[in-house]
């Protein structure tokens, strides 16, 4: 047996259908294609193939978009996320040769890929998009240069490198929830938290939102939460690891030279000038945009670091970013956050509960403020680090898809033929699901034991 | 050909439940806590006999699914069950001709010209604008629609297909442009609405589908309807039309089997029968039933190349006798069933029918003898042949089993069982439950009782089907089988278990604690296994 079967990514693209005026100008529909280099010719028939879905959908579906299609051998998922503007991945199905009756053939493995969960990582490359690049209208209206070119070109520099990172194999039911995981601390220590990033928000005065994080974990965002999901998401997925990465392999390097300025104190730009004492400029600063569902801005990001603490700063496009200014923000934040993580850290080794192997798993999703939290996985980047089978976690996804088409709040309890046990709670926006190995066990023990569980991690959330 | 009715199964076992065997294991009453419901030990209904293939209605749709896209797969059986029976059972071996069409038509559309007449003309005039335009047809709940791989219009089921040239040349376009990459278009999902393709032989059928089922279960259905085609054409002939003009209009061979379509797709809206791929049968006294049974056997015992007796009642079967060695698919039983229920003119005349059962020889027509017992008794007989001279020889035997089925007071006591309103959960004791569904494994055989409050209107009969069939669907997912769900939502509670025996269904109140709805499944297995031998039909007789 070879490795397993994984799914693919075919073929990507973006385009919009009103670009092409008349016959042969189908061309000017593309506006960005992956694979590039699949010839013109078969692109302009896979659109077309792609329109022709959609308008099929549409004369029967009037106001509902096509939301994906299935062939043999392919997914196709499809997503508007602007008027006119549509994005299609299709993915590869996981296949495998097989013998039958003496002869060989491929199997295509359709039901190990989930639609929901595609549909998820789909929009995720837009709205990953929009945070760095703006959205389509943004770029095209851009006062000084927006045009299709501009589109076109940012398209193919964001994709051309993000397409390579998407992780469509790893991917589970947490890429439908986009949650955030949130650290629980007491009253005192949140409220240091909430009046320190006041505070920075009060003395600089070009920084418009902030965020504080611990680990994995958020402890305070100004951001529209739908914001936070994508900065969260990138933080987490991208920025951090890539950044303790660098530090663990620079370890020989003096962790921070200390500050002619001020004590020593453990604070660095993630984001940013990387070191205060180099002379040669600040560094490039990510540009995001955000705030879409109100008036867009686009910001920079500043993202600083100390021990296991980090903070965003997004600050006003108009700032000159001078040396100064990150002085004056290292001399501030550094000594303030060094001592503040210190007793967060405090705080957190109290909670820290150790998670027998055999004891339930579960899975907690709360839609009203995107809190999520998970004994399943191991942590929340997505590298098949989980402590359940893979089918487990789609059958936690069917029963989220299935719940979903029904509208109904209530309790699904499924034995599986593995003798997994996995139970779905569903009331009041929030989604909670249990995973027990337990042969032997009946209904009401199963239940019981949720029942358990319940009681001592979501004492406060009410279940009907 | 003939079916081996231990199929493999795929099923695992969890060392606790029982395996089932040919045992008469039916009747060991174990209590044991397997899957933590009831005792597991008890079979209602199981048989080592049975006279149809038990299948389950996701291999067929694994076996849709590998077909379509293999053409190995996709050659015709050369193999007749038809010749073959007609060699074995005469020294001349006889190939079998295929009836032409023009008599077909004559045969196969038995109803009232004039009432078919003002259907259409109905049809014509209330659609006169393009459907698409149309709310209320775009509102409706499923559409079935049939075309040739040419693009041709065949059927479609809310609109006369005429009006809908345009729609299918893009249905076609989809299909062949994804061929064309080779590759094959299974399914589109917009918001709530499925759009269900499969191409089979010549023909491409597609479901446009608002309701809760799942792929698999649309696909079953279209294959349902395909089944149906070939019922009227045969296979053969099916092919060869399309081979001899691709361009052919299919109608003309169609012509009055709309109908059968239209309330095949009706059937299947209302009846569990289809994706539990199971037969009801209707209640009897044992003693009763095999009286019947026995008096068929006797009357029709000499008469050669008789296949199939089937007797229906309210369509369910009172019984079926089997020529040795042959089993009836419970798919071509349904469209038996389909038949029957569709065709008023059974009822006025006795009729002789060719009908081709594309499970069990999708290639060749039999010819039926359908009747109804008597004007006192609507029980419908249906004698089945592989020879197409017998019918005075079977219109002879019928006439001789009613004057023994009367003078046994057989006749009475299927009229009894008709009349009676089916028992419900209420009645059996079972306060907390309200419908239920229970398909034997081994004899392809299920049970349901009565719909009481609050299912008694249409829509929540249409409603409590649905949840039953995402259950089935969850239940049965090719790739994710599980054994039970147990599901508390707003309306009702529900249950869904599968053990290697049987398979269950159960609707309960929605407040209803777990031990009370574990403890009344435990009672109605008990109260099925002591009706059992009224419920079911547990022998399986030949002539």
């Amino acid at each position: 047996m070879s490795a397993k079967p994984e799914i693919t990514l075919e073929h990507f693209y973006v385009f919009n259908g009103t670009y092409a005026k008349k016959e042969g100008e189908e061309e000017k529909k593309i506006l960005y294609y992956y694979p590039s280099k699949i010839d013109l010719d078969s692109q302009i028939k896979n659109i077309g193939l792609s329109e022709a879905i959609i308008k099929f959908t549409e004369s029967f579906n009037p106001g509902q978009a096509c939301d994906y299609c299935h062939t043999h051998k392919t997914r196709q998922i499809y997503f508007q996320p602007e008027p006119d503007f549509w994005m299609v991945m299709i993915v590869g199905v996981p296949r495998v040769w097989k013998v039958k009756d003496g002869t060989q053939f491929m199997e295509y493995q359709n039901e190990e890929v989930s639609s929901n969960v595609c549909q998820a990582i789909l929009r995720q490359t837009y709205t990953m998009f929009r945070l760095f690049m703006g959205s389509f209208d943004t770029i095209l209206n851009d006062p000084e240069c927006g045009s299709v070119l501009l589109l076109k070109h940012k398209l193919d520099h964001f994709y051309s490198r993000y397409l390579l990172s998407l992780k469509l194999n790893n991917s589970d039911i947490l890429d439908v929830f986009q949650g955030l995981q949130f650290l629980p601390l007491d009253k005192t220590t949140f409220l240091r938290v909430q009046c320190f990033m006041n505070l920075v928000e009060a003395m600089f005065s070009q920084v418009k939102y902030t965020a504080f994080l611990y680990n994995d974990q958020l402890v305070w965002s100004g951001l529209d939460p739908e914001d936070m999901q994508v900065v969260y998401n990138y933080l987490i997925s991208t920025l951090l690891p890539a950044y303790l990465e660098k530090e663990l392999h620079g370890g020989s390097m003096p962790r921070n030279s200390p500050s002619p300025f001020t004590s020593s104190h453990y604070g660095k730009f993630v984001t940013g000038p990387s070191s205060i004492n180099e002379p040669n400029g600040t560094g490039k600063l990510p540009r995001v945009y955000i705030n879409y569902s109100t008036i867009p801005i686009s910001l920079y990001l500043v993202v600083y670091r100390a021990l296991s603490a980090t903070i965003c700063l997004f600050v006003d496009s108009k700032t000159s970013l001078v040396m100064d200014f990150f002085k004056s923000l290292d001399t501030f934040l550094g000594p303030q956050l060094t001592t503040l993580v210190s007793s967060v850290a405090e705080q957190c080794s109290k909670h820290v509960t150790i998670v027998a192997d055999s004891s339930p798993k579960y899975l907690y999703f709360n839609k009203l403020n995107l809190a999520y939290k998970s004994t399943i996985h191991l942590d929340n980047r997505r590298c098949s680090n989980v402590l359940t089978t893979p089918e487990v976690l789609r059958i936690i996804t069917d029963i989220n898809n299935d719940t979903n088409k029904l509208k109904e709040a209530g309790e699904v309890i499924i034995k599986t033929m593995s003798d997994y046990w996995v139970v779905g709670k569903l009331s009041n926006l929030r989604e909670f699901f249990v995973v027990i190995q337990q042969k032997n066990a009946n209904l009401i023990e199963i239940d019981d034991e949720v029942k358990r569980l319940c009681e001592q991690q979501l004492k406060s959330i009410f279940f009907h | 050909m003939l079916w081996n009715v231990n199929r493999k199964r795929k099923f695992i076992n969890s060392g606790k439940t029982k395996v089932f065997s040919c045992s008469a294991m039916a009747t060991k009453e174990t209590v044991s806590v397997g899957d933590g419901i009831a005792e597991p030990g008890i079979e209602p209904g199981a048989s080592a006999e049975t006279m149809l293939v038990t299948t389950d209605s996701f291999e067929e749709y694994e076996q849709e699914m590998s077909s379509s896209i293999d053409d190995k797969h996709m050659k015709e059986s050369t193999t007749s069950t038809i010749s073959e029976i007609q060699e074995e059972v005469q020294d001349i071996p006889v190939t079998p001709t295929p009836t032409s069409p023009v008599d077909l038509k004559k045969v196969a559309s038995p109803d009232d010209p004039e009432l078919e007449d003002i259907s259409y003309q109905f049809g014509q005039t209330s659609l006169d604008v393009d459907p698409l335009r149309s709310k209320a047809w775009l509102a409706q709940k499923k559409h079935v629609f049939v075309l040739s791989q040419a693009g041709k219009p065949i059927y479609s089921r809310h609109s006369s297909e005429d009006k809908l040239v345009t729609v299918m040349g893009v249905m076609q376009a989809l299909v062949s442009f994804v061929q064309d990459g080779n590759d094959m278009i299974r399914s589109v999902h917009a918001g709530d609405t499925n759009f269900v393709f499969v191409v089979k032989g010549p023909l491409i059928l597609v479901s446009v589908s608002k309701t809760l089922e799942s792929v698999p279960q649309l696909v079953l259905q279209l294959t349902y309807v395909y089944n149906q085609i070939l019922s009227v054409l045969t296979q053969s002939q099916l092919t060869r039309v399309y081979d001899q003009r691709r361009n052919f209009d299919l109608r003309r061979l169609l012509t009055g089997s709309e109908r059968l379509i239209d309330h095949l797709l009706n059937f299947m809206d209302r009846e569990p029968a289809f994706f539990l791929g199971a037969v009801k049968c209707l209640p009897l006294l044992p003693s009763m039933r095999d009286s019947i049974t026995q008096t068929i056997v006797q009357t029709c015992g000499k008469i050669k190349n008789l296949v199939f007796a089937i007797l229906l009642a309210n369509n369910q079967l009172v019984t079926l006798v089997r020529m040795k060695k042959y089993f009836i698919h419970p798919a071509d039983l349904h469209l038996i069933q389909n038949l029957v229920d569709s065709s008023e003119s059974f009822k006025s005349a006795e009729s002789w029918t060719p009908i081709c059962l594309p499970k069990f020889d999708s290639n060749g027509f039999m010819h039926g003898h359908v009747s109804y017992l008597a004007e006192d008794c609507q029980a419908c007989l249906l004698l089945l042949t592989v020879d197409r001279d017998v019918f005075f020889t079977l219109s002879d035997a019928k006439q001789k089993i009613v004057e023994k089925l009367r003078r046994t007071n057989c006749l009475e006591a299927i009229n009894e069982s008709m009349n009676k309103t089916s028992v419900t959960t209420g009645e059996i004791g079972l306060p907390e439950m309200r419908h239920v569904l229970y398909k034997c494994r081994s004899t392809a055989q299920f049970w349901s009782p009565g719909f009481q409050s609050p299912y008694t209107t249409d829509e929540e009969v249409e409603r409590l089907l649905g949840l039953y069939q995402c259950l089935h669907h969850r239940l049965h997912a090719p790739s994710r089988p599980l054994k039970l769900i147990f599901q508390q939502l707003d309306k009702e509670t529900m249950l869904a278990w599968v053990t290697s025996g049987f398979e269950l269904y159960v609707t309960f109140e929605p407040l209803v604690t777990k031990p009370d709805a574990i403890n009344s499944v435990s009672k109605l297995l008990k109260w099925i296994k002591k009706e059992e031998e009224r419920l079911f039909i547990l022998n399986s007789p030949t002539f």
